[in-house]
């Protein structure tokens, strides 16, 4: 994924009606950022697996 | 018995059992402590009776009290928050409706970080809650009052919640046993919400043995909670041979050496000799990060609106970091959850049944060293408290905190056990052969 701008960010938070402190963005930027981290395993995720087949998971792994 | 507060839980179960004290003593012994303690480590925010305990049941008479977030009808739950000060609760979290009929006391709420959402212990609407070891320390959040009220022999027990640590972090800091449970394990009916796919409520006290009481109490099904496991409880804290494995070079290299030492120790009084590469801690961590920020700001987004001057600046930047997460990636991290438990089990524990690691790598800050004026180097201070916490939130998976040393200043250091789903009789048994071979849980915190 991209890496987000401030000004995208200033637009996301005028959309959801939350206020943000001048420059804020800027400094919330970076961070979201770095959340989005490289992972070996995202090539690999099956096509069928969605956020409720982690219940199956948890039981076939006990 | 000169002072009851002093004994563990399952000692005080016992000697009620033979009637060598009541459960009045016991109440009194805590109340006593609390009157002495509460000035200098604020772990308590209310101390007036909320369930007097009963004369039978597996808790009978036991004084425990709980984090400031589990609602009881018709009573306060303030959430460590401005915004909810005062609120009254509608109805009663499952988790203290089963403690009730196990007969335990809840004897008063306790601090705790605003809305759970912080790691330290820092509150500036109900004061910060100081570490009984030393005061200048952090307790490690969010469950600070848990944490402190057990290790100062406030209460023989707490709940606690762990979205990113919570439970373990204070357990950790303040020299007490503190058991994560797996996603699903422990209804969350009646508790404060803050980040739905990874929150797990579980308890703190002075031993696994103790942890092992409680968790039995508030484990199982239940249909108001929809996610909650009809996976069987099971604790059979003599349960052997327990394989352990862990990766001493990663601790060697990364965790500080006062942490190292002990950990390691530690590892051989558990006879963990099965050396695996450490689970990428820092992907699932940021993983965890963002399923965490994406809910809880979710969550909070209409206060967010509404009352923003309300939350304290540390809390307000954390929900402010979840708005511009893209969904498709908030989605991807849970997807990716499932692959990395598969993983974790077949690669990391596949040929045991825990994985060990410390709990906190570094030396314990200070309050001032992680509070509003940390200076530049607070973000980084408190990303190294919280590297080793998360990962195992994303995963889902259970976690037991166990006190394993002190470093030089007097604080406690402690190691990490964690087991597949719903392996938390494993952890205890772990943790509880671990607590006969040594006394590190026994100790106190200085008068």
């Amino acid at each position: 994924m991209k890496n987000l701008t401030h000004e995208t960010i200033e637009n996301l938070f005028g959309t959801l009606g939350v206020p943000l402190a001048p420059g804020r963005a800027e400094r919330l930027a970076p961070a979201v950022n770095g959340l989005n981290v490289a992972d070996p395993l995202r090539e690999k995720l099956p096509f069928e697996v969605d956020a409720t087949t982690y219940v199956l998971a948890q039981e076939r792994c006990r | 018995m000169s002072n009851a507060a002093l004994l563990t839980l399952a000692e005080a179960r016992a000697r009620l059992g033979q009637r060598d004290i009541s459960a009045d003593e016991l109440l009194q012994a805590c109340r006593a402590r609390i009157a002495r303690w509460q000035p200098r480590i604020n772990a308590f925010i209310d101390t007036e009776l909320r369930h007097a305990g009963a004369a039978s049941g597996p808790l009978a008479g036991i004084p425990l009290a709980h984090k400031d977030m589990f609602y009881r009808a018709g009573r306060v739950s303030n959430c460590g928050s401005k915004i909810r000060k005062g609120w009254v609760a509608p109805q009663t979290a499952a988790v203290l409706e089963r403690l009730d009929a196990a007969g335990a006391a809840d004897i008063g709420t306790l601090n705790m970080s605003e809305f759970a959402y912080g790691p330290t212990g820092h509150n500036e609407h109900w004061g910060d809650c100081c570490n009984p070891w030393n005061p200048d320390y952090i307790t490690g959040g969010s469950s600070s009052g848990s944490g402190a009220a057990v290790a100062a022999r406030l209460v023989f027990g707490a709940l606690g919640s762990d979205t990113g640590g919570s439970i373990r972090l204070p357990a950790a800091a303040c020299g007490v046993t503190g058991l994560k449970t797996t996603w699903g394990r422990v209804s969350r009916h009646g508790a404060m919400p803050l980040s739905h796919s990874l929150d797990t409520i579980g308890p703190l006290a002075r031993t696994a043995e103790d942890c092992a009481l409680i968790f039995q109490a508030i484990a199982g099904h239940d249909a108001r909670d929809a996610i909650t496991s009809r996976a069987p409880v099971q604790v059979n804290l003599m349960q052997r041979p327990l394989r352990i494995a862990l990766s001493s070079d990663w601790i060697e290299q990364n965790a500080h050496p006062e942490v190292a030492r002990a950990v390691l120790a530690a590892a051989k009084v558990l006879g963990a000799t099965r050396e695996v590469k450490p689970p990428a801690f820092d992907t699932l961590s940021a993983h965890c990060l963002t399923v965490m920020q994406a809910e809880a700001s979710a969550q909070h987004l209409q206060w967010m609106r509404e009352r923003p001057q309300d939350y304290s600046s540390a809390v307000r930047v954390r929900l402010e970091m979840g708005y511009p997460i893209p969904a498709a990636q908030y989605l991807e991290a849970l997807r990716l959850r499932t692959s990395h438990l598969e993983q974790f089990v077949s690669t990391t524990l596949a040929e045991a049944d825990a994985y060990l690691c410390p709990t906190i790598a570094v030396p314990l800050p200070t309050r001032e060293q992680t509070g509003p004026g940390g200076g530049p180097d607070m973000p980084k201070r408190l990303a190294d408290v919280t590297r080793l916490t998360r990962w195992v939130n994303f995963l889902g998976v259970p976690s037991l905190s166990v006190p394993c040393g002190f470093d030089s200043r007097g604080l406690p250091i402690a190691m990490q056990l964690v087991g597949r789903p719903f392996a938390e009789g494993t952890l205890l048994a772990a943790g509880h052969a671990y607590q006969r071979e040594t006394d590190w849980h026994r100790r106190l915190p200085p008068e």
